[in-house]
């Protein structure tokens, strides 16, 4: 018990008279371990993050009618949709657009429309640009580029748009349509809040709320297809996809393997990349540490030297010296995995505008590695120290 | 006398001064390779993002409206298209100012053909095509690279080179007609019909499942369109807009003459479709918003965090090197002091330490810049298969950070030390 206490006094002492010099082999060491620990929660973050930045691309994942035979195809509803949508995680699920797209006219010109979640429609296509703004009552409106330009209206322009089952039979005199199916077709107005840039076919279509759709066709229960936006791997999807297959036949889900198979390709890539430049810097500053641990060691050649002559076994001062280092580094660990905890948050907040959660995992493995590194730098000076003679050693060469 | 003492003291202390100087070397290489990285993170990752697809759509003015319209009712669509792009311009796309940063690029020309009674679109594109440029560079464009996410379910993809009337079918279609790898189909048009080889079965979880893919001559032959495309889809290396590229984009008439020459000469999207549309006749060339947009958000985080973790590690191998340059200097107090009780000058001893370090920081971060480059290039080609682009303004940064490191980190310690009484640093306290 007092040999151990004894020992401890000695560490101590010995830390707390050599205050300055302890100090910077101490900085040195919790730098490494910041290092460590601010990049591998980056590197076990990357992924996630940048998931959710490749999630700009827009819908990685399409829920489509299940065709049961040629003339009867079952109808996609909202019904089915949300059924679908419970098999899926919750905190994955970037967003959920359904679409029901109808051929209306507009000066008795035809165009599709097409009736969504607009809120939703923000989430799962984020590239979309426009010009004015998002409508956010009912009776507003979307325009594509090229259709506004066809119809010469402009944002907070005013639309008559007419809807008529028998448009779609008779396309080419849609003048005479609107006439002779006069009892059916269903006008409304709208006033346009933007125009629609997105250099894709969604130019040509006019976007309404889902309930102006209704109100239009009065029929409220179809869409034709919904987009989703799903944060979440390549084998994560395919999971989903045989799941939803199985458990609700009326959707059929589909992957848009243009975003999912670039996706996978690109984010492994920046993830090798994250890895391998984690693996260099931790590498190098191992090393750094690690001489910097020799030469703090190396400078007490003449204490050794001194004790040895005062009679100590090179056991007792081995254990002390290491004792030393490894409290050194321990210390350093500890205070290095909150720094890097830290460092890594700063990262999140500035890059990605999220917070990161805190590995406690990493605690002890950063007290390990520097343990261990400052124990290994230290053990090789000491050694040397301990081997030669003592009367050499304090003479000083 | 001073060179001399200089040289003996390197080589009187060879080990301590080798130690200093690998550290060094490690900080330096490590500078070097981080900020190497960091400066070609963002071509590398524009690279792959190519992945995605073309980033920018070339169609002929006043008809993209037209066509999906009518297409959706059914019409056959030759009737109605009165604008197309003219084949023998295509090789202009790589002439514009920005030619450089066009990696990609395939036409293309779709029409209706009738297959065993049905109505499917068959799309004329280039596959593997092999352009050689005036310009002596050599490329292969077509849908073999810009359609990467595509896979071949059964087959192989189509061999432009190889000259026979072949084609490549969609997985939906094929599975529905029931045609297999190496049938022969016949497809008929008014223009006239073809018997055409299967050569290959592909997925690719779009429209495109339900298509018939062939070459341009074949396509043009069964829409009567000789030497016409219909559209160009381009793959271009961009930089992300910025205010002044979308300002442009709306009007590039309403710069100012200093803005438009900075536009013109940027790599915005909106400058490369704006040069295309020059050199195409009748075109306009927009952004595929969905992949121009993600591009540059991805590039600009990726980016962004290379510059973080850079600043990490320079801070790190900064405080590294700073460490040990001070307990080096400390260790040599008794040095110092006996210096000065033999009657040397503060100066004289500031001015001997400062050149020893500086000389063993030299040799080492000289070393640890090819050490970094090494480093640099075996990332470089392990995540993307190609060599980092090693940028000359790497040296003076590594060069400055070096000897700033090094002298701040030696002079507290030499002050220190200079500041006590030769008897006490002798006597060892």
């Amino acid at each position: 018990m007092t040999k151990r206490k004894m020992f401890f006094r000695m560490i101590t002492a010995s830390l707390i008279r050599r205050r300055s010099r302890m100090f910077v082999a101490l900085l040195a060491i919790a730098v490494g371990a910041t290092i460590l620990c601010g990049l591998v929660t980056i590197y076990y973050d990357v992924p996630k993050q940048m998931g959710e930045q490749f999630r700009s691309y827009g819908a990685n994942m399409i829920f489509v009618a299940s065709a049961q035979s040629e003339t009867e195809s079952e109808v996609l509803t909202e019904e089915s949709m949300n059924e679908a949508l419970k098999y899926m995680k919750k905190d994955q699920l970037v967003g959920v657009s359904p679409y029901r797209y109808e051929t209306v006219t507009v000066n008795e010109q035809p165009i599709i429309a097409a009736g969504t979640d607009l809120d939703n429609v923000q989430k799962t296509s984020p590239y979309w640009y426009i010009d004015g703004e998002w409508p956010s009552e009912d009776g507003q409106i979307l325009v594509g580029k090229e259709t506004a330009k066809l119809l010469s209206v402009d944002v907070g322009g005013r639309l008559t748009i007419t809807y008529s089952p028998e448009a779609l039979e008779n396309p080419d005199q849609p003048a005479e349509t609107d006439a002779a199916a006069g009892e059916d077709a269903v006008t409304m107005n709208f006033t346009v809040t933007g125009t629609l840039d997105t250099g894709g076919k969604e130019e040509d279509y006019i976007f309404m709320s889902l309930a102006d759709m209704a109100a239009l066709t009065g029929d409220n229960s179809r869409i034709d297809v919904a987009e989703l936006s799903v944060s979440a791997t390549q084998e994560e999807l395919n999971a989903y996809v045989e799941e939803i297959t199985e458990k609700v036949p009326a959707v059929t889900p589909r992957l848009v393997k243009r975003v999912t198979q670039s996706e996978t390709t690109v984010l492994s890539k920046l993830q090798a990349l994250v890895l391998l430049v984690t693996i260099v810097v931790l590498m190098l500053m191992m090393i750094c540490v690690a001489t910097t641990m020799m030469a703090v060691v190396t400078e007490r050649r003449q204490e050794i030297g001194l004790r040895k002559a005062l009679g100590a076994s090179n056991k007792s001062i081995v254990t002390e010296f290491m004792g030393e280092s490894v409290m050194l580094g321990a210390v350093g660990g500890l205070i290095g995995s909150f720094l890097g905890f830290a460092f890594a948050q700063a990262v999140s907040m500035n890059v990605f505008n999220s917070t990161i959660t805190f590995r406690p995992l990493l605690v002890p493995i950063a007290i390990i590695a520097a343990m261990a590194v400052t124990g290994l730098a230290s053990l090789v000076p000491i050694r040397s120290a301990t081997d030669v003679d003592p009367a050499l050693v304090l003479k000083g060469e | 006398m001073f060179l001399r003492m200089v040289k003996g003291a390197l080589f009187r202390q060879k080990g301590k001064m080798v130690m200093i100087a690998f550290t060094i070397l490690l900080g330096a290489s490590l500078a070097t390779s981080m900020l190497n990285i960091m400066l070609d993170v963002g071509d590398k990752v524009n690279q792959e993002l190519k992945t995605y697809g073309a980033n920018i759509t070339v169609v002929p003015k006043q008809n993209s409206v037209l066509e999906d319209i009518y297409e959706l009712e059914g019409n056959d669509a030759d009737g109605i298209k009165s604008a197309y792009l003219q084949e023998d311009e295509l090789g202009k796309i790589k002439t514009i100012f920005w030619a450089f940063n066009i990696v990609d690029f395939a036409p293309f020309i779709d029409t209706t053909v009738d297959l065993m009674g049905n109505d499917v679109k068959l799309v004329g594109t280039w596959f593997n095509h092999h352009l050689s440029l005036p310009t002596g560079e050599e490329l292969d464009a077509g849908v073999t690279s810009m359609r990467s996410w595509w896979t071949i379910t059964d087959g192989e993809w189509m061999d432009e080179q190889a000259g026979e009337d072949e084609v490549m079918v969609g997985t939906t279609l094929a599975k529905a007609q029931g045609i297999s790898v190496g049938d022969r189909i016949s497809v008929s048009t008014r223009h006239g019909s073809k018997d055409l080889k299967v050569v290959g079965i592909y997925e690719s979880g779009d429209d495109a499942d339900e298509q018939i893919y062939t070459t341009l001559d074949i396509a043009q032959e069964l829409s009567g369109t000789d030497g016409l495309l219909s559209s160009i889809e381009v793959s271009a290396l961009t930089t992300p807009d910025n205010e002044l590229a979308q300002k442009a984009a709306k009007d590039p008439k309403s710069l100012s003459i200093a803005d438009y020459e900075t536009w013109y000469c940027t790599a915005y999207t909106s400058s490369i479709c704006y040069q295309i549309q020059e050199v195409i006749t009748g075109s306009v060339a927009s952004p595929v918003r969905q992949v121009a947009e993600s591009e540059g958000a991805i590039m600009e985080k990726t980016r962004l965090l290379m510059i973080l973790i850079t600043i990490l590690s320079l801070v790190g191998s900064g405080l590294g090197i700073s460490n040990l340059v001070t307990a080096s200097v400390m260790e040599r107090s008794k040095e110092l002091g006996l210096l000065k009780a033999i009657g040397a000058k503060d100066s004289a001893i500031t001015a001997l330490i400062l050149t020893e370090i500086m000389i063993t920081a030299l040799v080492g971060g000289a070393i640890g810049y090819f050490v970094g480059y090494g480093f640099a290039q075996i990332i470089g080609q392990t995540v993307f298969a190609s060599s980092i682009n090693m940028k000359p303004m790497v040296i003076p940064i590594v060069a400055i950070l070096i000897l700033v490191v090094t002298f701040f980190g030696s002079i507290p310690a030499i002050r220190t030390l200079l500041r006590m009484k030769p008897a006490e640093v002798l006597h060892g306290r």
